[in-house]
This record gives structure tokens, sequence and C-alpha cells, in this order.
């Protein structure tokens, strides 16, 4: 039997997507880079995603396993065709409160997760900007973070243990409720592996008490210069605030015209600072952060009067890629990271090169992590002008490397970046990180073709093509 | 197949099959005592380590490899032809406070690290009270700070490792900045791996800012702790039960009042039980309270609240066989951190094997292909 017909068998057809316009949908993540599916599958459950692997095993299929398709770098996007997993269905949501934990399945929403919590004064910490729509399995694919990962770290902090589909079809659970499990720690490095080693299908995942107060501060400064400075002296003054954000002008402007949120538009960039703890530790934290502010030139401090004005701040922060949307049909998004102490003279030298190519930056980026998000809008249709960002943005990547940063902070590798990945790593370091994948997935049919590049190690993929099509762009 | 011959006094080399080992490699004359018969070396950088374990490859040589020793009774230490010791990969390489990072070689003890950071109120959030232990024994035995129900594992702080390959490759994996999804997460595997998938040579260590203020309070009851939200730490013995706080000094003052009982300024950190025997009982965080009850008699414990982590000490085994199924029923392990030798015949020391036995030893495969580096120390056997 066919591929199609044996997952039908398994499914039925209702759940066997193969029409046109359903491949077109789960063709591509939030990225630019589209696949080519044979079809998809709604699996309902873990032993479900089994068979399906089985199946897709049997027929020699590459395996895409997809969340709700946020991701940023094409993770999701199946350029090799095969069987795209869609896990929305696994949605199952099991509370431990007396251990602060929670069972989820990887289809569930990050938000929905934080909402079931918040009865029992838990939530989750990890609050990437896509929040309300990502999945817990996306989240634990990419290693997410989020704009509050400052001070609680990203998804591979709060993920206890997983259940996963391996490849072969075999389901393990690597991880426990316990501290340290004895053994390698499998369920560390599936965290972040962007369904490459496996489908995680369920996670034991972290939660936090809910803070008993909040202060959130918004700081508008003259110069860029003011908001980063005053970002590295509120660290050396010995605070891990929950976050500090920082949107520049343009940005600010962006949000501004859409959510009519009260920004500051005349200022050449904020800061969005987030205290939390016991009452009086965000009082003195926030007088703290207040003091250094204006001691760097800040020209106000605003805080949230209440907790309606707090969250149309952060509605300001996490609807800024979202605002993107009235000021270009296309914008490309970085996501690289740099040791802190640079990060005013990256940001300089990422506005020189955007000007050296009359290109335009719009800047809202995770200032106490270094995690920069230079986004570049753009009309795909004006000819030349991809690879004009495409030639920009690969400056700015070297820009960021060269001052000992990093590729990705949480979007990911993906196929995006994955031809980069040799100017952060050796030959060797690439090798052993393919040999890792061949311990997991000697066929080579799991999300083929992501985070290594070819010939990262010498062995074959099982016959799967690896080219990336026409008009993809890497 | 050459194997060690028993080293002579005074000819550390003899026995090594090569006429003229390179002049890099340095012989250490201190052996430990379960190590008789093995031969120390004394690797100072990468290439020399690499040698040797090539060599070691090669020849199917057991290597152990050492840091402090604080730890070397952990898992199965298995009965080495070589003793690596990694006391020259010693110093901070690379420091920028305001990075909140630092490179730093394995060999390094944590008192040092820490005193080091400590001069720019920093910390590794490494164990307080580490002894002799170094940065990459702590990491190879995955050992973990008592501030971990706050600020989390050792397993959290590890941003960048070099390793060197049992077959002596040298390979990075990770980056020098708090924040990175490049690539596979090797840094986080090599936590607790024994050296399984190479010996650490240097590691970044993701570094936090320590605040103003600090107190300690000793408890009456360690319910008294509910008043303080989400405390550095929250210890309990036999003997007592203690609050560690810290923060800006309005919020430890105020915290510290709301709590009651006798507070000291500064943290006070206690050290693990001592014993012949010393154990470490895992369990989901709630049942740390069960735990303390299910302990046999006479066995001294501290325990990290909100952690799920027991530090035990006994004299005897008595009562472990009963513990340790207590503990797999509820989802935790009973684990042998040190035993005299042939103290526990017939007690693994891990407890049951964790699942995926099969996938683990096609990962240690890929890295240590002839499994040279402290071999049938895991669980498992691996």
């Amino acid at each position: 039997m066919s591929l199609i017909a044996d997952l039908r068998t398994l499914l039925g057809d209702d759940r066997v997507l193969t029409e046109a316009v359903e491949l077109h949908i789960y063709s591509k993540d939030a990225s630019l880079m589209r696949g080519d599916p044979t079809c998809v599958v709604l699996p309902e459950s873990t032993e479900e995603v089994a068979e399906v692997v089985r199946i897709a095993e049997r027929h020699k299929a590459p395996i895409v396993a997809r969340g709700a398709g946020t991701g940023l770098t094409a993770g999701a996007s199946p350029i090799n065709g095969g069987v795209v997993v869609s896990l929305t269905r696994l949605d199952d949501l099991d509370l431990d409160v007396d251990n602060r934990m929670a069972w989820v399945g990887a289809g569930v929403i990050n938000l929905d997760l934080s909402v079931a919590a918040a009865p029992h004064g838990l939530y989750f910490a990890p609050d990437p900007s896509s929040q309300s729509a990502c999945t817990i399995g996306g989240n634990i694919a990419n290693n997410s973070g989020g704009a509050h990962c400052l001070a609680e770290g990203a998804t591979t902090s709060h993920v206890l243990a997983v259940e996963v589909v391996l490849p072969g079809g075999e389901t393990a659970v690597f991880g426990d409720a316990a501290p340290d499990p004895p053994g390698l720690d499998v369920k560390g490095v599936l965290v972040g592996s962007e369904g490459t080693l496996g489908i995680v299908t369920r996670a034991l995942v972290r939660l936090l008490p809910l803070d008993p107060d909040v202060r959130t501060l918004l700081i508008d400064f003259p110069t860029l210069e003011g908001a980063t400075t005053t970002v590295s002296e509120v660290v050396a003054a010995g605070l891990i605030p929950a976050a500090l954000e920082i949107m520049d002008q343009n940005m600010m402007v962006a949000v501004e015209n859409w959510l009519h949120g009260g920004f500051p538009t005349d200022s050449a960039a904020v800061l969005l600072a987030e205290v939390v703890g016991e009452p009086e530790a965000v009082v003195a934290e926030a007088e703290v952060i207040s003091r250094i502010a204006r001691a760097n030139g800040a020209k106000e401090v605003r805080l949230a009067a209440d907790a309606s004005e707090r969250a149309q701040l952060w509605l300001g922060r996490k609807s800024a890629f979202g605002a993107m949307a009235q000021v270009s049909p296309d914008y490309y998004l970085h996501d690289t990271v740099v040791p802190r102490r640079v990060l005013a003279e990256t940001m300089n030298e990422v506005q020189a090169i955007a000007d050296r190519y009359e290109l335009v930056t719009y800047n809202v980026f995770h200032a106490g992590d270094g995690n920069l998000h230079p986004l570049i809008p753009f009309d795909a249709s004006e000819e030349g002008m991809l690879e004009k960002v495409h030639q920009a943005g690969m400056e700015m990547v070297d820009a960021c490397l060269s001052r000992g940063g990093a590729l990705s902070g949480e979007h990911g590798i993906g196929l995006e970046k994955r031809d980069l990945m040799p100017e952060s790593f050796s030959e060797l370091d690439l090798d052993a990180q393919a040999r890792l994948k061949e311990a997991f997935d000697p066929a080579g049919l799991f999300n083929p073709a992501k985070i290594l590049p070819e010939g990262s190690r010498c062995f074959d993929f099982g016959g799967v093509r690896r080219e990336i099509p026409d008009g993809a762009w890497v | 197949m050459l194997r060690l011959r028993r080293r002579e006094t005074g000819d550390p080399g003899r026995g090594l099959g090569v006429t003229h080992p390179p002049a890099i490699l340095q012989f250490e004359t201190e052996l430990p005592d379960t190590s008789a018969g093995a031969i120390g070396l004394a690797p100072g950088d990468t290439d020399d380590l690499a040698w040797i374990l090539r060599y070691a490859t090669e020849h199917q040589l057991v290597v152990d490899v050492r840091g402090g020793g604080s730890h070397h009774g952990f898992g199965s230490p298995p009965t080495p032809d070589l003793v690596v010791s990694m006391s020259r990969f010693d110093g901070v390489q690379e420091w920028h406070p305001d990075d909140l990072t630092v490179v730093v070689g394995a060999g390094t003890p944590v008192a040092s690290l820490e005193a080091i950071l400590a001069e720019q109120s920093q910390t590794a959030v490494l164990p307080e009270v580490p002894g002799n232990a170094t940065v990459g024994g702590v990491i190879a035995a995955g050992l973990s700070s008592l501030r971990r129900a706050r600020l989390l594992g050792t397993r959290e702080r590890v941003l960048e490792v070099t390793v060197v390959t049992g077959d002596g490759r040298v390979v990075t994996a990770g980056g020098r900045v708090v924040k990175n999804v490049s690539g596979y997460d090797l840094p986080r595997l090599t936590v607790g791996a024994f050296g399984s998938l190479g010996v650490i040579t240097s590691v970044c260590l993701k570094v936090l800012p320590v605040p103003e203020s600090a107190a300690t309070i000793v408890l009456d009851d360690p319910g008294q702790a509910v008043a303080a939200h989400r405390p550095l730490a929250l210890l309990e013995t036999s003997d007592w039960s203690e609050l560690f706080l810290w923060g800006t000094e309005p919020e430890v003052d105020a915290v510290a009042g709301r709590v009651g009982g006798r507070t000291r300024r500064g943290l006070h950190w206690p050290s693990d039980p001592e014993g012949a025997l010393r154990w470490s009982l895992r369990v989901p965080p709630a049942m740390v309270g069960a735990a303390i009850a299910a302990l046999p008699e006479q066995w001294r414990y501290l325990a990290v609240h909100g952690a799920g982590d027991l530090r035990l000490a006994s004299d005897s085994r008595a009562g472990a066989g009963h513990l340790r199924a207590w503990a797999e029923s509820v989802g935790g392990h009973l684990v042998v951190v040190d035993a005299p030798p042939a103290a526990l015949p017939d007690f693994d020391p891990w407890g049951t094997p964790p699942p995926g036995l099969e996938l683990q030893r096609r990962i240690i495969a890929q890295f240590d292909p002839a499994r040279v580096i402290n071999p049938g120390r895991l669980p498992g056997g691996l």
C-alpha cells in the first residue's frame, strides 16, 4: 500500500490531509521558506504518533513535526516533502499542584498552560511573543525564550521530562519529577533539537508560583546608549529583573500607530523593565532602576499604575512584530546574541550596515540577555530586494559573530541559519553534533536538512533528497 | 594488546610501551589508593590530553579522570590503567562581569572560582561547600548548589563546554553568551555524564550578580518558610531548619521580620552530612517531608526543600534496600555517592537502570567508541 493509504488505514480519511489547499497551509511556518509535504496527519495520541513514524519510516518518507507553525527559521517547513505530523490535537493537561509541575501534551498552547495554572497560583515561565498561539511542543523543539527568560531561563530550564517517539517508533520517557535522573540527560539534548532527534509528544514542565507583586517601568531615553548602559548598570547593582526590553524609535512609532498605547515616539529608545517578587523587593528594585536610568539621561520614568496599564505596555512589546504588517508586506527578523558588553557597539554596526544597503531597521530586543532582534521590513515583490536584504542580513550576523556572539538566541537554526553554522563551529564541532544526530536517527528521516549543514558528517541520508527547493532562502 | 605493567617506584613511565613519551606529558607521583598500579598523568593542554586518550583508545586502556577527588566514589568507578589529573587545566580564562559569563578551566577548584567571582559580587551558583571539588568534576558528576530550588541546578549554568572525546577529538559546543540555541545542547549532555562524552577541559558558565543583602534564619519549624516568596533556600536536618534569603536590604529585612526566628547576616551554608556511606536521595519536590520520614534510623540528612534533593550519610547500609524501594515507588532514586570498597557488593550504586539504555549506549559510542573514559560508571553499566 502507499504511504497515504497506510496512514488513512491508521487515522481515517479526515485526519490525513492531502488536498492542495491543505498542503499549502502546512507547507511552511512563519519563515519565508516553503516546502512541499506529501500529506499532513493529525494524530490524537502518542500511540498514533508512534504508528505514524513507523509507517513513514517503512516508506522512507521524511517526518516533520509541527506545532502552531509560528517558528521563524523554517524548522517546520517540510522542504524535502514527507509527512507533516501536526501535534495540535495532543492537548491534554494534567496539573500537579503539590509538586508545581504539569504533564502537558505537545499541542497545548503556551498561554493556555499559564491560564490553567493561574487558579492554583502558578504559571509557566517561558513567554515567547507568540505565546498566545505557539505550542509547548514547539517551545521544546526550539528551546524558546521570551521576555521573561532573563531571570528564569529559557524553555529547557523548565522541562523536567519528555515523552518522545524516537526514530524506529519506540516511545520512551526521559527525565523525572525527581531531580538529577541517573544516566545521560537525554531529555536535555532533545530540548532544542527541532524535531530532528524524535517527536516529543508530552512533557513534564516546571511551574513557578505567581509573584505577589510586580512593578513595570517604561523609561524613555534620548539615546540608545543610555538605555543599554542602564541595563548593564542595573545588573551590576546586583539585580536580575524579570525583564529588560529595549525598543528603538522606529519600532515605537510602528507600535504606537497601531496600538495607541502611549509610547513616547519622540524618544530614541525606551526601556521596558519589570521587577517581581515580595512587595518590598519590587519597590526597592524599581527605585534602583529609576535612579540608574536618570543618571544615564532618562527623560521620564513611567511606572505602570495598575494591571491594565501594565498589560498595555506588554501588549505593545509583544505586538511589535505584528505591528510591522502596516509597515511592509515582508520583514526579515534576526535573532543573534552578543556578549552584553558589546551590545551598544553591535547595534551601531547593525545600523551602519542597514544604512549602507539603504535599508531601515526596527529594533526591539531582550537587552538583558544581549539578544538582538533587528527587523528589516521590505517588499519581496520588488526586484532584487530579497537578495539585498539577505546580503545585509549576513553582514549583520557576521557583525555579531565576530564579537563573540551566537547565531540564534531563541528562534533556532532550522533551515534559515543552517548554512551559517560553520561560522560558529569548527568541522570537528559540527561532526560531533552530526554524530549525536546519527545516534538517534541513523536513517536521517526526522526533519532532514535542518540545523546541520550538508557535509557535517559523511553519512547517507537514506536516499532522501537534501537539496533546497528553488526560491528557498537560506 | 598492550597491557600496562604494575608501576614501579621511580620510573613512572615504565609499562606505557613507549620509550620516549612526549615531553609534554607530566607524570603524577601521588595516586589515590584505589588506583594502585595505574599510571598517573597530568596533561597540560588539550593536545596532551588528546594524545593520551588516543593512546588509551588504541590500546584499550581504562582512563580515570580526576578533579579534586571529592566524589571519586560516585557511580561505579573503574579500576584504571591511567589516572588523568586535570589539575593543570586551572584558572579563569575569560571573565567579563558585564556579560554574566565566565570561562574557566575544568581543573579549577570551585572554591577558587567562587572566590574570584565574589570580588565582583558574582556567583556561578556551584556547590557552596565544595571541599576540593573542581568545576569539571562538579559538572561531570552532576552536583548542584543548595540554592537550586530558587536558582536551579548546575545543568542550567553550563553555556559552553570543550571536551576531548574518548578517541581524542577536541570538541566545543554551546557558546559564550547567556542565551543560545545554536545546535544541539551538548553542554547539558555533559552534566552528570561522568566524562562519557569526553573529558571536560573548559567551560563557560552563566554567572549571576549577588544582591546587596543576605540573611540566614534559624526556624523553629520549616513551615514558617511559607512567609517567604521563593526564598534562596530552605534546608533541613534532624537538628535544625534554616531559611536563606537574599535581595535588596529592604526586602531581606522585611521578609526576615515576617518569617520570624533567629536571623544572622550573610549566608552560612552547612556541609553535607558525613559518614562511612554517603548517599543522594532524589524525590519529587513535594515528597521531601515523606522522604525524611522514610529514612532508616541513625541516617543523617541535609534536605533541600523545593528541590527534592536530600544528601544522606550513614554508618551502615541497614535500611538502604527499603529506602531505595520506597524512593523508586514515588518516582525517585537512591544513589550511592561514596562507600568503602566492597561495602555494597550486591547493591547497584544507581538502582533500577533508566530507560533508553540502548540509545544512551549509541550516543556514548559516538564520543568514546572504545569506551575508555570511566567505562561502566554510569547506570546500566554504560
